[in-house]
């Protein structure tokens, strides 16, 4: 399901939050958030900075610790076109988001997408989430961090209701 | 016997795939299998549409429920799983902790892709939970067809073999780790025997638990006991997987794994069990021309031989 920005200005902000993570952080972040009332719509929006590799950070230092850590954990040589180009394509910053109501889960975003959207309605969902009958209660958060590429990798989170 | 081929390993658009589930379910009948898994990363919100899909076409197809935790340490494929366990506490060094949660669902836990690249590739890709107690541990994914068949998929066999020989219950299973509309021609389906009156959920259930699973590119090797001679022998079932690359003039090889040693037989052969030392477990493997890796068609049963008091039986 699409929400246009029209949409989100139409909804109520209840929380927002900025964050900052280090490199090679692995772990959750949690934001729980009591709603006041039952909505009929909720959308969780999440977004973060440095996903990928630019040609600023690929120091030499950094690719070869990257060559080392080939060498060490599956003993493959690459070569250092081979290593610039997984670099820059393969490797990234990745972080889930993952939602529950009052303990139940109702959805988690696997896609690495840079900014993206969990809407939420009685009928309707954004994929990987579940249509929500009533929402109310308690809603977490969890930003699931799986791999940060660089130091002061920043988030958002805006949680909306209306 | 009659099996069913059922395709244990697909994502889509609920997670991080290019098709959706209507796609995806049409995609399996058109390839003609029995039933397919939908085992979206760490969601299982596709099971409803995928349901009322299937409900609307009357597709003759199954479902098999379920869903790949997607952890910091690696990938759980979870069959027969119909509600989302939390996975976020999980320790690296008690992963135990989690596979027994799923499994108190009713639902079969395993280990997918186990030696996939991790970081700095993809962290949580290879599986370094540091497993303590591995009867946990329902199944293990072998072959997952898109990987690497040496650098990956035959650590994750050797794997399996070394804990199937020290006595763990694990079944084996392969699958296409579907992302999008990739061929299956040729590659490794899982294949568990048709039971009169049971459901594909039930079927793999049964199979997953008593370690009758077995993996295929084409035909499933079968292997008959005869407790008077004590001989083991061979035959080949014709599955309808299309797609099988067929060596037409190589010949069919057999190899039995025990503790000891692997041996190599035609299939054809009556293969004496004393000549083997009378081994507890084998674990038989179908290969077309020679034994490499790249020639195997199938993994067949554990082979499971006691000895009561009539003489060895096979289980």
């Amino acid at each position: 399901m699409e929400n246009t920005k029209k949409d989100l200005e139409n909804m109520k902000q209840v929380y927002g939050v900025k964050g900052t993570l280090p490199k090679d952080f692995v772990g959750q972040i949690s934001y729980t958030v009591c709603l006041d009332k039952p909505y009929e719509e909720l959308d969780i929006e999440f977004s973060f900075d440095k996903q990928h590799y630019s040609s600023a950070d690929l120091t030499p230092a950094l690719l070869e610790e990257l060559r080392t850590l080939c060498r060490r954990e599956y003993d493959i040589e690459v070569s250092d076109a081979e290593l610039e180009r997984l670099a820059y394509q393969e490797m990234k910053t990745e972080i889930h988001t993952l939602a529950s109501l009052n303990d139940s889960f109702i959805g988690c975003i696997h896609r690495q997408l840079p900014v993206r959207h969990m809407h939420f309605t009685p009928s309707e969902a954004t994929e990987g989430c579940l249509p929500q009958s009533v929402i109310e209660g308690v809603l977490k958060v969890t930003v699931l961090v799986f791999n940060v590429l660089l130091d002061e990798t920043n988030y958002s989170l805006t949680v909306r209701v209306r | 016997m009659r099996y069913k081929r059922i395709e244990l390993h697909n994502h889509t658009t609920e997670s991080d795939a290019s098709i959706t589930c209507r796609q995806l379910v049409e995609f399996m009948a058109a390839d003609g299998a029995d039933a397919f898994a939908l085992t979206d990363h760490n969601t299982i919100s596709g099971h409803d549409k995928v349901r009322k899909i299937l409900k609307e076409t009357g597709t003759p197809l199954s479902c098999i429920y379920g869903m790949e935790y997607t952890t910091y340490y690696g990938h759980i494929l979870c069959f027969n799983l119909h509600e989302y366990v939390p996975w976020e506490n999980i320790n690296l060094h008690k992963p135990e902790l989690l596979f027994q949660a799923v499994q108190q669902t009713g639902a079969l836990a395993g280990i997918a892709h186990p030696f996939s690249y991790g970081a700095p590739f993809a962290r949580g890709c290879r599986f370094e939970m540091q497993i303590s107690d591995y009867s946990v541990v329902d199944f293990i994914e072998i072959m997952n067809n898109p990987e690497p068949l040496h650098e990956v998929n035959e650590k994750g066999l050797l794997l399996w073999e070394s804990l199937v020989l020290d006595g763990y219950k694990i079944a084996m299973t392969s699958g296409m780790d579907l992302h999008q509309r990739s061929s299956m021609e040729d590659q490794f389906a899982t294949f568990v025997p048709a039971l009169e009156g049971k459901t594909a959920a039930e079927e793999l259930e049964c199979a997953i638990r008593s370690q009758k699973t077995c993996i295929s590119r084409g035909p499933v090797l079968e292997c008959f006991l005869d407790e008077e001679k004590g001989t083991l022998s061979f035959s080949l079932t014709e599955t309808a997987k299309p797609g099988f690359a067929s060596r037409e003039q190589a010949p069919w090889l057999v190899t039995l794994t025990s503790r000891e040693e692997t041996t190599v037989h035609a299939l054809d052969d009556a293969v004496r069990l004393a000549s083997l030392g009378n081994p507890r477990l084998l674990i038989p493997k179908l290969y077309q021309g020679d034994t490499r890796l790249e020639h195997l068609v199938c993994v067949g049963s554990v082979i499971e031989l006691s000895k009561p008091k009539g003489g060895i039986s096979v289980s």
